[in-house]
């Protein structure tokens, strides 16, 4: 009993090579129109996770930089120079990111990069100070990576894990002195991040670590999860390392169940669509996140005004860590070309480093400083399920030696 | 149109290259290695190494899998104990990258040992699973063994060195990488006309039967299982030399799958097929870019679609091949050189 | 000790293990009528729970609407697959079909990717939120709706084996298929049928376990946890798979909650191994004698 297939064997290895040829011819294409611009225009090389896991992330991210490039180019540039965004999709594989560096580096002189995961801001590290032509900012808020000494040419356009842990933490030592603390993270890189220093900070800060509960990558159910927590009584449970599941179960079971704990978040479970996703659940879900929420216009926010008027619906946060590190890296051009410095990466860098109370047209609501790799600032949002919006529940709340 | 390759001894009609033919060809491909690097730009030197690592652990699979027929789904965890021990050795000893990553082999291949003992009990798909759940266990050791791995944030370590030039770039570990992929894939291709090799062969065909020939089934069975971990955990080194950064996170179980799929597109079961089915499946996702990104002019959403296109194609290339082409591109190729064989006769 | 706790994650652990027996039956019903490995079983119950998501949510049907079309769409699914992928591949080496499945749920991820994108989503509340108290006992009342269902679905797949035409066609069929297709039976038909049924199976799965966890394309890691499950009792077992899927939602639950949540693929995948060491066959399945 053969099938008759619509294509044969041949066919098919037909449409294979076919397929093959096509993208050789397609490869040798791109090669021709190298360096031809590399006086001119300041080109920002982008391996960004448009498509894939994190790709929530990288639409946001992908948007906000092309915004901002375009507000910058259409006042003219800096210091008469255009700005270029060149980005490559990764799908948020580390060796999809190195490949796109390498392919746009050899074919642009870049000045900037934008990095889409943590393993990628290790690997490309020792090939960024080779190459000592560029900065790079990405999609990691790792703590490790908030070191100017082992990372000289990159920052964190906002707190690394730890500091947004601070932060937290910082708050519920104001709120309730002495309080009981649970960790929720998930088991990889990303989540195992800031606990360890978290845990640290805490009993600095006087408050007790009751319970660390771990959860395996893609679990489903979390009911034992809850109820380790629910024996250990925290009066905050902090989640860490997740995007959406399982933190709406989470909440629910634990509410079921009576506890009275508050729930908070890091940045990227803190997205406004993300948090609304989570339904009943939601309500009154805290976390910290170091910028404006679009909607915001309390302030004195012309960038928010701006965005509000090229994209007029909302946009993710992850949108504003996109345009917010494009601005920063503009202002390190900028001011290095007003010193009448070469545009290395050291240069740069020091360039960075030299913003002193910058004001980012209301992506931050206070004037922030870059003394290192990170910018420790944030505040503290509650999920209101009625308006569908986060609302600040705090000011915001900088560490560091000059804060408070 | 092929003539004149008449043989008089037993020698020539064994040997791996059996034709003139053959062998300018053999030279022209390893002059086109020597010569690619003076042309290449960093980009296509990236994919160069990444090809040739690949190759050298779908070769290592294939050995396994392709000429022993015991199916292993551990190739990716593997890798990670040779990337791992590389990783350890040059951070905390220093010893040459060389034996570095003989050390790295050699400690892949102990583990493999371990994990193919239950081979003789358990067999075929079973085993498969024996596999995944050996790659699990040893992803819980990266993951959670600190003192060793660096726990969930891996090692980072230093480029390897060569004679005191740090070798940190693509364009310089192409010596390395490429030279001892050539050097593993020949061993490989020479094992099989040893009797070791044949051994495996005969275990493949019919375990059984082969040990009524007196072949003994355990030891050939692990023998095998070491020389494929041995291939992936140098395999495993030069990647860790080549990206530098070790995370629980750089091995999962879909690079495993990955090397599996790599050998069935090649074609199993033949040196040849480990060879084009690894370049093939590390060339089909940078391709898919370009045929994406040469379509964005027409299609602007074209770049959201790349990764799920991807992945449509990665399954549907094993669907494919193993419906179509069941020998896989091996076979192809084959067809392609008989036709030309035959070439003005037969049209 | 504290015994209330240990109830309470005992029953935890057994209402999930509902699930990996509801799944893990649907790999046991391919795998004996058509003595293929089914690794895309994850993905199929992802599919699943994805199409119930595009009819409740999408398309904002009712749930008695929605759930019997995941079913019914599940069930397509199941028939299109054997037809154009399995069918093909009938008599081949079973490794093949091994690696094809593999490719098959790569393939699904894609397409579900390519109609839904790859973020994580919330399917809409179909089940009661009423917290459930067993005595003293909390277990959470999706968990427990879940677990009723999957016995429900398990009970009435073994009175269908039992009585029905089909089903005694389809246990006919996998205990001598020369035999089954001597005695009139439609062979070919009961292959489909066992696709089919497993699919539509899986695709409840989906729903429940998407209901509870959310969904995203990578919930297909699910059937990493079911193929322990499948190996542990014996891949051509029924009844293996209800116990040992219990047994490993009971394990991962305390595993969970004694060792941390970073043991319990270990501990599930340890246990993986010590029984293919004891029993390479599995607990319940049954030992092929090889013969030349």
């Amino acid at each position: 009993m053969r099938m008759k297939y619509m294509i044969d064997r041949r066919a098919f290895m037909g449409l294979t090579a076919a397929a093959g040829m096509a993208a050789g011819v397609l490869a040798m294409a791109p090669t021709a129109r190298a360096a031809e611009d590399a006086t001119t225009d300041i080109v920002l090389g982008g391996s960004i996770p448009l498509t894939g896991v994190f790709a929530f992330a990288g639409e946001g991210i992908h948007a906000g930089i092309q915004d901002y490039v375009q507000i910058v180019n259409d006042a003219g540039g800096i210091e008469g120079r255009m700005l270029k965004y060149v980005p490559e999709d990764t799908a948020y594989k580390v060796d999809a990111s190195v490949a796109a560096f390498n392919k746009i580096t050899s074919q642009y002189h870049t000045n900037l990069y934008y990095g889409d995961s943590t393993a990628f801001s290790k690997t490309i590290n020792p090939e960024l100070e080779r190459a000592g032509t560029m900065i790079m900012a990405g999609a990691s808020f790792a703590s490790e990576l908030n070191d100017p000494e082992k990372y000289p040419l990159q920052f964190i356009p906002g707190p690394d894990y730890t500091e947004m842990i601070g932060i937290l933490l910082k708050y519920i030592a104001k709120e309730k002195p002495g309080a009981k603390v649970a960790f929720v993270h998930s088991d990889t890189e990303f989540g195992r991040d800031p606990i360890a220093k978290g845990t640290e900070q805490a009993s600095a800060l006087g408050l007790d670590v009751v319970e660390t509960i771990v959860t395996p990558p893609g679990s489903v159910d979390v009911s034992t999860e809850v109820l380790k927590l629910r024996r250990a009584r925290p009066d905050y449970t902090i989640f860490h390392g997740y995007v959406l599941a399982p933190i709406p179960e989470f909440i629910t079971q634990a509410k079921q169940m009576g506890m009275e704990s508050k729930f908070m978040g890091t940045f990227w479970s803190m997205d406004n669509s993300m948090v609304m996703k989570m339904g009943e659940a939601g309500d009154g879900f805290m976390g910290v996140m170091p910028y404006n929420y679009y909607y915001d216009t309390s302030g004195d926010a012309p960038m928010l005004a701006k965005i509000r008027e090229i994209r007029p619906e909302y946009q993710s946060t992850a949108y504003m860590q996109g345009f917010l590190t494009t601005m920063l890296m503009t202002e390190a051009i900028k001011r290095t070309l007003q010193d009448g410095k070469e545009l290395t990466g050291a240069n740069m860098k020091a360039a960075l480093n030299s913003i002193r109370d910058f004001d980012t047209g209301g992506i931050i609501g206070v004037p922030i400083s870059i003394p290192g790799n990170s910018i420790p600032v944030g505040r503290i949002y509650k999920a209101d399920m009625a308006e569908k919006k986060m609302i600040p529940a705090s000011d915001w709340i900088s560490l560091g030696k000059t804060g408070e | 149109m092929r003539i004149g390759t008449a043989k008089t001894s037993y020698l020539a009609d064994e040997a791996l290259f059996d034709t003139a033919v053959q062998r300018r060809w053999m030279v022209a491909l390893l002059a086109a290695l020597v010569l690619f690097p003076l042309f290449a730009g960093p980009y296509w030197l990236y994919l160069g190494c990444l090809v040739a690592i690949n190759v050298a652990s779908a070769t290592g699979l294939n050995i396994l899998t392709g000429f022993t027929g015991l199916v292993s789904l551990g190739q990716a965890a593997f890798m990670g104990v040779g990337a791992y021990t590389v990783a350890w050795l040059e951070i905390n000893l220093g010893t040459p990258f060389l034996l570095n990553l003989i050390i790295g082999g050699c400690s892949a291949s102990l583990i493999g040992m371990v994990v193919g003992a239950p081979s003789l009990r358990v067999k075929g798909l079973y085993l498969a699973i024996a596999t995944i759940a050996a790659s699990v266990i040893l992803h819980f050791l990266f993951a959670n063994w600190t003192a060793v791995t660096g726990g969930a944030s891996g090692l980072t370590m230093p480029p390897a060195t060569f004679f005191g030039t740090p070798l940190d770039q693509p364009g310089k570990l192409y010596w390395v990488i490429m030279p001892i992929t050539v050097l593993m894939v020949l061993g490989a291709a020479n094992l099989f006309r040893t009797r070791v090799g044949r051994a495996f062969i005969a275990v493949r065909d019919r375990d059984i039967s082969a040990e009524v020939l007196g072949i003994p089934l355990l030891r050939t069975k692990l023998t095998s299982f070491a020389l494929s971990s041995f291939y992936a955990g140098v395999a495993g080194g030069m990647w860790a030399y080549f990206f530098r950064v070790i995370t629980p996170e750089s091995f999962p179980l879909v690079m495993s799958i990955f090397f599996l799929a790599a050998i069935i597109v090649g074609g199993m079961g033949t040196i040849l097929g480990g060879i084009l089915g690894a370049t093939f499946m590390t060339m089909v996702p940078e391709a898919l870019k370009l045929i994406v990104g040469g379509l964005s002019p027409w299609l602007p959403d074209a770049v959201a679609l790349l990764s799920p296109v991807r992945t449509i194609v990665f399954g549907a290339l094993i669907v494919g091949f193993l419906i179509f082409e069941p020998r896989g591109l091996a076979e192809a190729w084959r067809r392609l050189r008989r036709f030309f064989h035959l070439w003005p006769f037969k049209t | 000790m504290d015994w209330l706790f240990l109830t309470e994650v005992s029953l935890a652990g057994i209402g999930a293990g509902g699930l990996y027996a509801l799944t893990g039956l649907a790999f046991v019903l391919i795998y004996k009528a058509t003595r293929v490995v089914n690794l895309a079983i994850g993905e199929i119950l992802m599919v699943g729970a994805y199409v119930f998501f595009g009819f409740s949510a999408g398309l904002a049907l009712p749930f008695w609407l929605a759930a019997p079309g995941t079913l019914l769409v599940s069930g397509l699914l199941g028939a299109g697959i054997e037809r154009t992928l399995i069918r093909p591949m009938l008599g081949e080496n079973p490794i093949s079909i091994f690696m094809l499945t593999i490719g098959l749920g790569s393939i699904l991820v894609g397409l579900v990717e390519l109609v839904w994108g790859a973020n994580p989503l919330r399917l809409p509340e179909f089940m009661p939120t009423q917290p459930l108290f067993l005595g003293e006992a909390y277990v959470s009342p999706k968990v427990a709706t879940a677990f009723a269902v999957a016995s429900l679905v398990v009970t009435a797949f073994l009175i269908l084996f039992r009585f029905w035409r089909g089903g005694v066609a389809l246990r006919a069929t996998a205990s001598d298929q020369a035999a089954a297709y001597s005695m009139g039976i439609d062979v070919p038909k009961v292959f489909s049928l066992s696709w089919v049924i497993a699919c539509m199976t899986a695709g409840a799965a989906g729903m429940l376990v998407g209901a509870i966890g959310g969904i995203s394309p990578t919930m297909g890691v699910f059937g990493l946890s079911v193929l322990v499950v499948v190996i542990v009792g014996g891949l051509d077992s029924v009844l293996g798979a209800l116990i040992a899927g219990l047994a490993i939602g009971l394990l991962e639950a305390l595993a969970g909650a004694f060792l941390g949540g970073e043991y319990k693929t270990l501990t599930t995948f340890s246990l993986l191994v010590l029984v293919l060491m004891v029993r390479p066959h599995g607990l319940f399945g049954t030992h092929e004698i090889e013969r030349l």
